[in-house]
């Protein structure tokens, strides 16, 4: 019953999404972007690009996240519809679970679409770690768009909002940039460490997924 | 409220009178062989260090005070302490740069410490703003006590994985030269503890002062609405 509010609330938001083509075409080509200003900032060659690729990953990770962010409560500014949704009758933990699935899929989605897209721009070649590092990527995501869609709630109606998220997402991510750029280039590195991020990255998750459902709680109460 | 209006003045002239107190044994204690006056500077950052987070965990505690009893004297305290707590983390900041310059021959480093306080300034900034850029007051309030006991739970992991960074990415180079500084001998500790205690005085003279500021500003821009109201 509650799994199926969760996922009624997330069907609605991608199916939403995917139809309009808003979010998940604006995340992508954002994303584009990203590279290209990487790519002319740094001009690295193919040894550089393979040093350089964990950072240029999560950098437009991050980057890419904020823009999917600033939309996750779009479809709920007009006509009292946030106000709606929470009139349903599951916990409001249930309801936040709902939209931070909804955020969290069409994140990995771009990040399926950004890994191949990267690794033919800068001409690297680690196809063969690609499985590995969508998953460290996917690990990371869970908490980052935990944390997100629970600061997206928090800025809900507020002045230059997406300023706002930037400054409030970015220095509270820093442990899982840290831990997600570490394990990746630990991947590509024949001897590289993974374990301990992989665990880190996981306390990240688990810290975030049970704080925020409770934040979010708080945050809408009247 | 009543009670800041009573402290305010015994509590800055007691921060006074420790802070001369405390200045003055720094400069006639013997310089440090190795450090020269450059260490007088630790004077001043390690009370700044603990000040930062001491007040940090008054904005923790204020705030879940302020969601759980819906007391708006906490929310106060909470929002005097962040713009306090942001001071002591920038002062901390620039005293370290000042010293890393002479001491370790760079401005800056990104060494687990630095990298931790700059992550607390940027989050106190996130408070201060975070609380004014929604449109309603009491809104604005919740948000920022919720953004505070997540900083908090935050903090620590922030801390651990910068700590595993370091020394798991490379050793820790520069940060042997703070550690060395735990072996400090008697007379160089008395002016640090007095230091210290006069760095509290401060911290809650300046929370003081600024919460009634606050307490008064909100007073005023109620009395505004009420205005704005009676006029219609």
């Amino acid at each position: 019953m509650l799994i199926q509010a969760i996922y009624r609330i997330a069907w609605k938001d991608v199916v939403g999404d995917l139809r309009r083509r808003a979010t998940l075409s604006s995340m992508l080509f954002f994303a584009i972007s990203v590279l290209v200003v990487f790519q002319a900032a740094f001009e690295p060659d193919r040894q550089e690009a393979l040093r350089l690729l964990p950072g240029l990953l999560w950098a437009t990770t991050l980057f890419t996240t904020l823009v999917g962010l600033g939309r996750v409560f779009q479809a709920e500014e007009e006509d009292g519809a946030f106000e709606g949704l929470l009139l349903a009758s599951v916990p409001r933990g249930v309801i936040f679970f709902g939209k931070w699935l909804g955020n969290l899929l069409l994140t990995l989605l771009v990040e399926l679409l950004i890994l191949p897209l990267i690794l033919v721009l800068f001409n690297v070649d680690a196809w063969k770690h690609v499985p590995a590092i969508l998953a460290i990527l996917a690990l990371g995501t869970l908490g980052l768009t935990g944390l997100g869609t629970l600061l997206a709630a928090m800025t809900r109606g507020a002045r230059s909002r997406e300023t706002l998220l930037a400054l409030l997402l970015l220095p509270l991510t820093a442990p899982m940039l840290i831990a997600g750029v570490q394990a990746i280039a630990g991947i590509l590195q024949a001897d590289g460490i993974v374990a301990p991020w992989i665990k880190l990255l996981t306390i990240f998750d688990l810290v975030y997924l049970a704080l925020a459902p409770w934040a979010f709680g708080w945050l809408v109460e009247e | 409220m009543n009670i800041l209006k009573k402290i305010q003045l015994p509590t800055g002239i007691l921060t006074w009178i420790t802070l001369i107190a405390g200045v003055w044994l720094v400069f006639n204690v013997p310089d440090d062989f190795q450090q020269g006056g450059a260490v007088k500077i630790l004077y001043i950052h390690v009370p700044s260090a603990k000040m930062a987070l001491l007040s940090y965990l008054v904005v923790t505690v204020a705030s879940i005070l302020h969601l759980w009893k819906r007391s708006e004297t906490a929310d106060i305290l909470a929002e005097a302490a962040t713009s306090v707590g942001a001071a002591f983390t920038a002062m901390t900041l620039a005293s370290g740069s000042i010293w890393g310059k002479p001491m370790w021959g760079t401005w800056w480093a990104w060494d687990a410490r630095l990298t931790s306080m700059l992550v607390l300034l940027i989050l106190f900034k996130g408070l201060m703003v975070l609380r004014h850029s929604l449109d309603d007051p009491v809104k604005g309030a919740r948000a920022t006590a919720i953004l505070a006991i997540i900083g908090a739970v935050d903090l620590p992991i922030i801390h651990y994985s910068v700590v595993w960074w370091r020394t798991l990415h490379q050793p820790p180079s520069l940060s042997a030269g703070s550690n060395a500084g735990i072996h400090i001998a008697g007379p160089l500790l008395t002016p640090l503890l007095i230091l210290t205690v006069a760095f509290m005085l401060l911290t809650l003279y300046m929370t003081t002062v600024k919460a009634r500021q606050i307490e008064a500003r909100r007073r005023l821009d109620a009395l505004e609405t009420a205005r704005m109201h009676a006029d219609e």
